[in-house]
């Protein structure tokens, strides 16, 4: 039960890459914090220092109201489960998950480490494989038995490292809602690494988007995935990825439009709110970047000055919706997400490649981004 | 670290026939197929032939020592090899009426010791470079591996002297050699610490994490996973002592006590009449040093071959 502060810290590896600058976080004490990017963003090395399997080069760590910086892994008080399991091949599961117990000063008896092993092997279903190797388990159970083996030692934090990576899709799934339910039981500050994003929305009360070391958002899933404060976070969260490309801002008799591939939408609601309150227009108009997602982009009945005409590329069924990869007249890629329900048998044989359609979006659901610095010109600091 | 191993004979598709097949049709006979098998036979043949020839070759030597050692109608060389009459003579001399016995407690001691102490220091060392990161770790690595080259040899005189003046030679050997043995061990942590590095660093980071110091790492997860490694070395630090000469005989010189078997035994052939009285008996001496070496390898051959080929494939 800890909270976990991380003050200006960096990791410098030798040779002066910098694999993390100069990293702020308080992760509140309990919370469920996600780390999340594309390799080499550094977000394992950022729980690697947390957990002290790397050293801090500058800032520091601060566990419980401790700085833990020239601390032992040992003595932080944490649990970490790792990316391949790391089980010990030559222990049974159950001296697996004993094996903190073991090492526990002063020595606990063999009948407590015994009720608080079959505890902890009830919890995750695993008590009838208890005396085997870890070579005899599938990929879910031995993930089973790490987190059992993190979570047998009472520890004030608990990490892991993309736990999940290495399980099939529908084990994946399931193991996500075990992790779920698993932080509501044992009640700890997580600290969770993962590359998947659809992991990190469903997982995390707050997520940390980092990029090159650096964190690009600190917020929860829905701040992140409605207000984006940079072009990254906005591609990088959610899936389809959105949909980007340049884009003219204009002002008119207090009204703002937005123009691109030919066609012009107005911006209304809360968004002209804020474009209102934060963005200068000049009378000549505005050079943006516009982000639509996919899933906001819909197919318009028949063609209006709002919509822009684009032809199928590529149709994916995924059976609920399609995703359908476009091209404008200017040749630029869009996706656009169809549910497929409310559509008739004739609609959908419109949606197959080679054809041409028109697609529309709303005013509510663009995202604005300054082409120079790709920050969001609505939710940057 | 524990498959089964199936041996190519057992691979061969043969169709088992039991009362419970009785009615299932005869297996459908190709004349490639057939053609194939009869290739593999061939094959098979030619290669057992070669190897037969080549075991021959390679134990005779040994069968011709082992045959002399029961001979007991005369004790010089002789042209022949079946003795004429048979019995365990030279056994029983050699304990009863030569200084052996002490020359092989003296090789036990040293061996065993040696053995000991130099896998210590080996997997100790072999861990420190494969796990921790320290700076000159890269010299040092290199610059034992330059230092080994040069033979043990040349430091024999000095080595001498040294131990002359601690009082560790002639009848004093047995310490004096241990030290000269272990002396330089660290050397030859090549092997282990290939071992060591296939062993994935998460392990050791995992073990960390649930409270381990790094002894207790090397203790609790490394070691129980390197069982092949330790007995490599254990193995190979045993063999060294136990027969080695050159450093024996001149750290025992001349001083009967202090002699270890492969010394002693030579002493038996020192001169063409030593040779004349004691030749049978020093095939005796042979076997009796023989054969621990070869039990032992019996016994652990398995894990001798993985820890040779640790390196190569993961256990």
């Amino acid at each position: 039960m800890a909270e976990v502060i991380l003050k200006n810290v960096k990791k410098i590896y030798q040779g002066n890459v910098t694999a993390v600058h100069d990293f702020n976080l308080d992760i509140a004490d309990k919370e469920f914090v996600v780390f999340v990017g594309p390799s080499g963003c550094g977000k394992s090395t950022t729980l690697r220092m947390i957990a002290g399997l790397e050293d801090i080069s500058e800032g520091t760590i601060t566990i419980d109201g401790q700085v833990v910086n020239d601390l032992q892994p040992k003595d932080r008080h944490i649990s970490m489960v790792f990316q391949n399991y790391a089980l010990y091949p030559h222990l049974t599961v159950f001296e697996n998950i004993a094996f903190p117990l073991r090492l526990m000063r002063p020595r606990m008896s063999n009948d407590d480490i015994y009720k608080r092993v079959t505890d902890v092997a009830e919890i995750l279903g695993i008590t009838p494989y208890l005396t085997r190797k870890p070579k005899a388990l599938s990929g879910g159970q031995r993930q089973r038995v790490a987190i059992g083996r993190a979570m047998v030692k009472n520890c004030k934090v608990f990490l892991m490292d993309e736990p999940l990576s290495n399980l099939d899709a529908k084990l994946r799934n399931q193991m996500r809602a075990e992790i779920i339910l698993l932080h509501k039981k044992i009640q700890t500050t997580f600290v969770y690494v993962t590359h998947d994003q659809t992991e990190a929305m469903t997982l995390g009360d707050r997520i940390v988007i980092m990029k090159d070391g650096l964190i690009m958002q600190v917020g929860t899933p829905s701040e992140v995935f409605d207000k984006p404060k940079n072009l990254f976070v906005a591609e990088f969260i959610g899936a389809p990825k959105m949909n980007t490309f340049p884009a003219k801002l204009t002002l008119k008799d207090g009204k703002y439009y937005v123009t691109a591939f030919g066609a012009t939408l107005p911006v209304e609601g809360e968004k002209a709110k804020l474009l209102k309150a934060k963005v200068q227009v000049p009378p000549e108009g505005k050079d943006i970047i516009l982000g639509v997602r996919p899933e906001h982009m819909e197919l318009a009945e028949k063609p209006h000055p709002g919509a822009i005409h684009v032809s199928i590329e590529v149709s994916e069924m995924m059976g609920s919706e399609v995703h359908l990869h476009v091209l404008t007249a200017d040749k630029t890629p869009l996706i656009v997400r169809v549910a497929t329900m409310p559509l008739s048998e004739e609609q959908r044989a419109k949606l197959n490649a080679g054809n041409d359609v028109d697609v529309e979006f709303e005013g509510k659901v663009m995202q604005f981004f300054d082409p120079k610095t790709q920050l969001s010109l609505l939710y940057a600091d | 670290m524990e498959e089964t191993k199936v041996t190519p004979t057992e691979s061969v598709e043969t169709t088992p026939v039991t009362n419970d097949m009785a009615f299932t049709p005869a297996p459908f006979k190709d004349k490639k197929h057939m053609g194939l098998k009869r290739k593999r036979v061939i094959g098979n043949v030619i290669i057992y032939i070669i190897l037969v020839v080549m075991s021959i070759i390679w134990l005779f030597p040994f069968v011709c020592i082992v045959l002399q050692s029961f001979r007991c109608e005369s004790t010089q060389p002789v042209g022949y090899i079946i003795p004429q009459k048979w019995g365990f003579d030279n056994y029983v001399n050699l304990f009863t009426k030569t200084n052996f016995p002490k020359w092989l407690t003296n090789t036990l001691i040293i061996s065993v010791v040696t053995a000991l102490v130099q896998t210590v220091i080996v997997l100790c060392m072999s861990y420190t470079l494969s796990r921790l990161r320290f700076k000159g770790r890269k010299f040092l690595m290199n610059f034992m591996l330059v230092l080994g080259m040069f033979p043990g040899m040349l430091t024999m005189i000095i080595l001498y002297r040294v131990l002359a003046d601690l009082g560790m030679t002639q009848a004093n050997s047995i310490p004096g050699l241990i030290l000269v043995y272990v002396a330089s061990s660290g050397m030859g942590y090549y092997i282990s610490k290939g071992f060591f590095d296939t062993l994935p660093k998460s392990l050791d980071e995992a073990a960390r994490v649930d409270g381990a110091t790094n002894a207790q790492v090397l203790t609790k997860v490394i070691l129980p996973l390197s069982k092949p490694i330790v007995i490599y070395t254990l193995l190979t630090a045993f063999m060294g002592p136990w027969g080695d000469f050159v450093f024996a005989r001149y750290v025992s010189f001349g001083t009967s006590s202090g002699m270890n078997v492969a010394v002693g035994l030579q002493d038996f052939l020192s001169t063409a009449g030593n040779t004349f009285k004691n030749y049978t008996m020093f095939c005796a001496g042979g076997v009796v040093v023989a054969v621990p070496i070869t039990i032992l390898f019996m016994l652990l051959q398995k894990y001798y071959v993985e820890g040779v080929t640790g390196g190569a494939v993961k256990g």
